[in-house]
């Protein structure tokens, strides 16, 4: 039984040597290339001083060498951290500062963007463009140097499921994003859980389409090679583009397909999508935020043949429950459920008296316990003390639970339902949004007195962003520049896309801003 | 005469994307041959802003397979496309 996420890889290199494991822009990568590529890489890095544990950032646009840095790290005894290629340097920087990474996997371009003092501060980096020459010195180090590595077989490391395997950050309410600590039992959990529920085999052809930061591409990645079966990658000169993506699907034969709602509501309102050409399609998975039951009940019809699952789970659990849309059910169907937990995985509601929600419409905050619980945040023990709590419900052993903010609903039919949230966490295209991050990064510049970010439902991409403003002059702020000055913090999916002035924020009696009064004004 | 239409083109198709686009993910200037999905200057929404917008202002019509990488990746290649459709 494989306890570590490279014994997955192993293991179907030895089964498929010459199968394709990955495939991006019309290349591919063997499972032998793969397997013998992320050995070298391993190699490199643990003769440069890499320990186990240590942080190894992977910064640059998905590629095949994604997946090479991903096994490498972990072969190495290390732990990667996928960093967001289109967020502002200035995130980046801090998100290398905060987890301590020394060695960063990136290209030239990406490298470049960064700050002096933060490339300075890194022991080096590894070139996975092809850029950078033997000669570049010490601190950078050309992808060919691979070659110089034995690929086979990978270094020993002492390795146990409980080790960490990566990192996540997300966004963070208090301005910073934070990191979510993953093992290689969390990942793993999920990994078997879904190799079961949704039969995967080496014949299936798995599509990427999340960025690599994003905790659905660990089914993409992860089950894909677990089944033998072959990853594609979704790469951004197809991903926004809905008649390409459509062709892909096609010319690709991919049989399962994973992505947030707001990617498949696109492919269903402008790709022209039709079952027969797409025959080999057998499985939807979706994830990160609410499928409208108008669009999710066309995408329905129109793929008779595909079963359809909701996924739900935040970052700190991956996915924990689920639902297998029932096609009979829902033409009378109002709310899409969340559904059930996943084997190995407990999930229960707590409600206000701080009991757990044993009867049919009882309410409360969603509770998760089991394998897959993260521990906690990097470097955060506040934050995790907070969010990842020991088990009261339970006297006999010591152990945590993660408590969600998510605040669900009981149903009459055993499932559960998402009502909202506890706290001002949205959901926008799938990403994850702290409402404080974006108020934050408005507080920080200097024009600006005070800032509300409010959430404006939509049912394309689930919420747009809008600011409202208090400023010191008003004269001198200009939408633009704020929405620029919001660049350089924070990525460009939380940028408020409408900034509105007023001379101060509406205040509720205790001096707080009152964003159920800023809710209203919007819907108005 | 075809010069001058031709920088016209381009020059709306620029101002639109900066104006009603780029303004709003904090980005505040683009060359004419970068890739504005790599740069995330338009996201998925935005590109069917730009092809509404490319439509009525030009009186092109511009099919869903026709929305594509090779076709919007850039100022350029937005006008090359139009171009191509107002000869027609």
């Amino acid at each position: 039984m494989a306890y570590l996420l490279q014994q997955l890889l192993t293991r179907s290199a030895a089964l498929y040597p010459e199968k394709p494991a990955v495939w991006a822009r019309k290349r591919t990568l063997t499972y032998r290339e793969l397997d013998e590529r992320s050995t070298q890489l391993a190699h490199l890095l643990q003769k440069r001083g890499l320990r186990k544990g240590d942080r190894v950032g992977i910064f640059f646009p998905k590629s095949l060498e994604s997946v090479v840095c991903m096994f490498g790290v972990i072969k190495a005894g290390g732990v990667y951290v996928p960093l967001d290629p289109q967020a502002p340097a200035e995130r980046v920087g801090y998100i290398i500062g905060n987890c301590g990474i020394r060695v960063l996997l990136t290209n030239k371009d990406r490298r470049s963007a960064l700050a002096p003092e933060v490339i300075a501060a890194l022991d080096y980096c590894v070139m996975t463009d092809g850029s950078g020459s033997n000669g570049s010195g010490n601190k950078i180090v050309p992808w060919a140097m691979l070659a110089e590595y034995p690929a086979s077989p990978a270094p020993e490391v002492t390795l146990t499921e409980t080790d960490l395997a990566y990192i996540l950050y997300t966004s963070g309410s208090t301005g910073r994003p934070k990191g979510v600590m993953l093992s290689h039992q969390n990942a793993l959990t999920f990994v078997e859980w879904c190799a079961e529920k949704f039969k995967m085999r080496a014949e299936d052809r798995v599509s990427n389409h999340a960025p690599l930061h994003f905790d659905l591409s660990v089914f993409d990645v992860y089950n894909a090679i677990e089944a033998g079966a072959t990853v594609y990658l979704v790469t951004e000169d197809l991903a926004l583009f809905p008649a390409s993506l459509a062709s892909f699907i096609e010319a690709q034969q991919i049989t399962v397909w994973y992505s947030v709602p707001s990617a498949l509501m696109l492919l269903l309102l402008h790709a022209n999508l039709k079952a027969e050409k797409l025959p080999h399609l057998r499985t939807i998975l979706f994830a990160g935020e609410v499928f409208p039951m108008k669009y999710l009940r066309q995408l329905a019809e129109l793929l008779p043949g595909v079963e359809l699952y909701n996924l739900y789970g935040p970052t700190e659990t991956n996915v924990c429950t689920y639902y297998r849309v029932d096609r009979e059910r829902l033409a009378a169907m109002e709310k899409l459920p969340i559904g059930i937990a996943c084997e190995n995985t407990e999930v229960f509601a707590v409600n206000d008296q701080d009991q757990v929600v044993t009867q049919a419409g009882g309410s409360g905050e969603l509770y998760v316990r089991g394998p897959a619980v993260t521990y906690g945040y990097w470097a955060d023990a506040e934050k995790t003390k907070k969010m990842v709590v020991p088990n009261r419900f339970q006297p006999n052993f010591n152990e945590n639970m993660y408590r969600t903010g998510d605040l669900v609903t009981l149903g009459e039919d055993g499932n559960y339902y998402f009502q909202g949230r506890r706290d001002s966490q949205i959901k926008s295209r799938g990403y994850r949004i702290e409402l404080g991050e974006i108020e934050s990064a408005l507080l920080s510049h200097p024009g600006v007195r005070e800032a509300a970010a409010v959430a404006i439902p939509d049912d394309l991409i689930g919420n747009r962003i809008k600011a409202v403003v208090a400023a010191h002059d008003q004269q001198e702020l200009r939408i633009a520049d704020l929405q620029q000055f919001c660049a350089t913090r924070i990525p460009k999916y939380m940028i408020p896309e409408q900034i509105e002035f007023c001379t101060s924020l509406p205040k509720t009696s205790t001096g707080k801003i009152d964003r159920v009064l800023l809710a209203q004004t919007n819907r108005n | 005469m075809a010069i001058e239409q031709t920088a016209s083109v381009k020059d709306q198709i620029r101002e639109f994307i900066q104006r009603d686009l780029a303004s709003a993910k904090g980005v505040s200037s683009f060359s004419d041959t970068e890739s504005l999905m790599e740069s995330g200057v338009i996201d998925s929404l935005g590109i069917f802003r730009l092809v509404a917008f490319l439509e009525e202002t030009f009186r092109v019509r511009i099919g869903d397979e026709e929305i594509t990488h090779d076709n919007l990746q850039s100022v350029d290649s937005i006008e090359h496309m139009v171009l191509g459709k107002m000869k027609k």
